[in-house]
């Protein structure tokens, strides 16, 4: 299926779908150019939060092992550290590296430089998420994002008997998402088949073990020891911080592309694709979730998925805005804007994952429909199209009113 | 499949001009500097590495095309790293050609470095169908 055939915008002529990039396009530049010193305040505010946090999650624990504080300070602590691992790996370590601060030419807010707290070295995860994701996104076989190579997400997917286990291996893959992403880019089905080049397998072996073997000399021996006769509890509360933060970034990144209404694609090049087909396929492909503030500056401003996937390296505090334009451009368009509560999105996303363990022919499809009817869906030529009414900017009446 | 990155003296040599080819000139056997291969660029682009070696980038980026690029600030070839370019402007020297997707021949080009780019993919409406990387202030010319 070629991106011009997804039925939730076959009722675009190719001028619309132009018009529709033209108007991204004038949104992006409008941001670029107001980016500022307010922007540049909140990504440093943010990361001396989260660095104070990080402090006062380890002084919390070793002050646990020292004094009379104890079991609610360990408590205290295993929580900041939780939350500083968060803020580090979704709003700023993800963030940074897309090059969303590089404008600042700070020498360390950069994504040439960053290095994140997570199992997963920092140049693998540029390859794996922002370009085999952010590039191929959602397309069968390329995105590998797409169940992690162990969950079969999409009904195109062939059905093996080996998907029945797949409820384990979400739960394993949730507590486990750090090692999971460690392994990502390494891509298991190319080592399976064969097909992966064994010096650059190498390569990335020995930069998951050196990354890997730092995260767990860190948490799992020096800041122990550091705890002294306590080291026990110190290590458990690193524990409970990493798999806290395991959880929460694997429903955060789970809401992103399989609630009901984002899309998969079959396609197998995309790259001949203009600049705004590749928009709308960001558009159709993911997921917002609603919340408020706090929840998206934890969730790694994630919530705006949809604006994330259309402008990946513009500050993420900007999205709130861009996303009350982008939403008036779907409306606009007719084309769907999938967005819900964040409780919502994951069940949606849950509920796929436990009915695609079975045969497609055990389950029927949660895709819900296009804003408007299918029988009006065929892709228009320009000369099909109603006459344009300049004075309303929009077309006179609207596929939906159309089918009325 | 993607490549490993590669230092400058690792890359593979082009049969025809005898020069290293870079990365975003293509990984696959029979590669060749005539022209860039578009997604090798965009992989560049998005995974943040190298145009030349592959490697994942540093700061300040270096971006290398023809005068006309460096006058509208928009260039064809991914950023780089400084040393890279220079390697391959000084593995470029004799040839006469206008290689890697450029009008001009290596004698021509220029050098710029800035801290930051947009990428911008093509439109419907372009005439050249290529990829663009437009360097971010603060643009400097060495």
């Amino acid at each position: 299926m070629a991106i011009a055939d997804v039925k939730e915008y076959t009722h675009l002529s190719e001028e619309d779908v132009e018009q529709l990039g033209r108007e991204l396009d004038s949104i992006r530049a409008e941001i670029e150019e107001s980016r500022n010193a307010e922007d540049a305040a909140y990504i440093n505010r943010l990361i001396r939060i989260q660095r104070g946090l990080a402090a006062g999650g380890r002084v919390a624990m070793l002050a646990s092992a020292h004094t009379r504080a104890g079991r609610p300070a360990l408590v205290a602590g295993a929580a900041m550290l939780g939350v500083a691992k968060i803020l580090e790996n979704m709003e700023i370590g993800h963030n940074v590296m897309h090059g969303q601060w590089d404008w600042m030419n700070d020498p360390e807010i950069h994504s040439s430089n960053w290095e994140w707290d997570t199992a997963q070295p920092a140049e693998q995860w540029k390859h794996s998420h922002n370009y085999v994701h952010h590039q191929f996104t959602n397309v069968l076989g390329h995105d590998n994002d797409i169940g992690y190579g162990i969950l079969r997400m999409a009904r195109e997917q062939k059905w093996h008997p080996a998907n029945l286990g797949q409820p384990v291996y979400n739960a394993l893959l949730a507590s486990l998402f750090q090692w999971g992403v460690a392994l990502h880019d390494l891509d298991l089905e190319r080592i399976r088949k064969g097909e992966k080049d064994p010096k650059e397998m190498k390569r990335q072996l020995r930069q998951i073990l050196r990354k890997g073997r730092n995260q767990v000399l860190k948490d799992y021996v020096v800041y122990p020891a550091l705890s002294g006769p306590a080291w026990r509890s110190t290590l458990k509360a690193n524990a409970a911080a990493n798999v806290t933060r395991n959880l929460w970034s694997y429903v955060i990144i789970f809401c992103g592309h399989f609630p009901d209404g984002a899309l998969h694609f079959t396609e197998e090049e995309l790259e001949d694709e203009t600049r705004a087909e590749w928009y709308l396929r960001q558009m159709l492909g993911s997921a917002n979730f609603e919340g408020g503030r706090t929840l998206h500056v934890l969730s790694g401003s994630l919530g705006y998925q949809i604006e994330h996937h259309l402008f990946p390296d513009l500050p993420s505090n900007r999205y709130p805005e861009i996303a009350v334009k982008v939403r008036a451009l779907c409306e606009k368009y007719d084309i769907p804007y999938t967005i819900g509560p964040l409780h919502r999105q994951y069940g949606q996303a849950l509920r796929t994952i436990m009915k695609l363990s079975v045969p497609n022919s055990w389950t029927s499809s949660d895709q819900p429909e296009p804003p408007s009817p299918v029988r009006d869906r065929r892709r228009k030529s320009d000369a099909e199209r109603p006459t344009r009414r300049p004075e309303l900017g929009a077309w006179s009446r609207s596929p939906r009113e159309r089918s009325a | 499949m993607d490549a490993a990155p590669r230092s400058f003296d690792e890359l593979p040599t082009d049969p025809a001009y005898g020069v290293p080819v870079p990365f975003a000139a293509g990984t696959e056997v029979g590669a060749t500097v005539r022209d860039l291969d578009k997604r090798r660029v965009t992989q560049c682009a998005l995974s943040r590495v190298c145009g030349v070696c592959g490697a994942t980038l540093g700061r300040p980026l270096a971006f290398v095309g023809s005068r006309r690029e460096l006058d509208r600030l928009s260039f064809h070839f991914p950023p780089s790293h400084v040393d890279c370019v220079e390697s391959l402007l000084e593995a470029y020297a004799d040839v006469v050609d206008p290689v890697l997707g450029q009008d001009t021949r290596p004698g021509d080009w220029v050098v710029v470095t800035a801290a930051s780019f947009e990428f911008v993919r093509p439109g419907r409406d372009d005439v050249d169908r290529r990829p663009l990387f437009e360097p971010r202030i603060p643009a400097l010319v060495p």
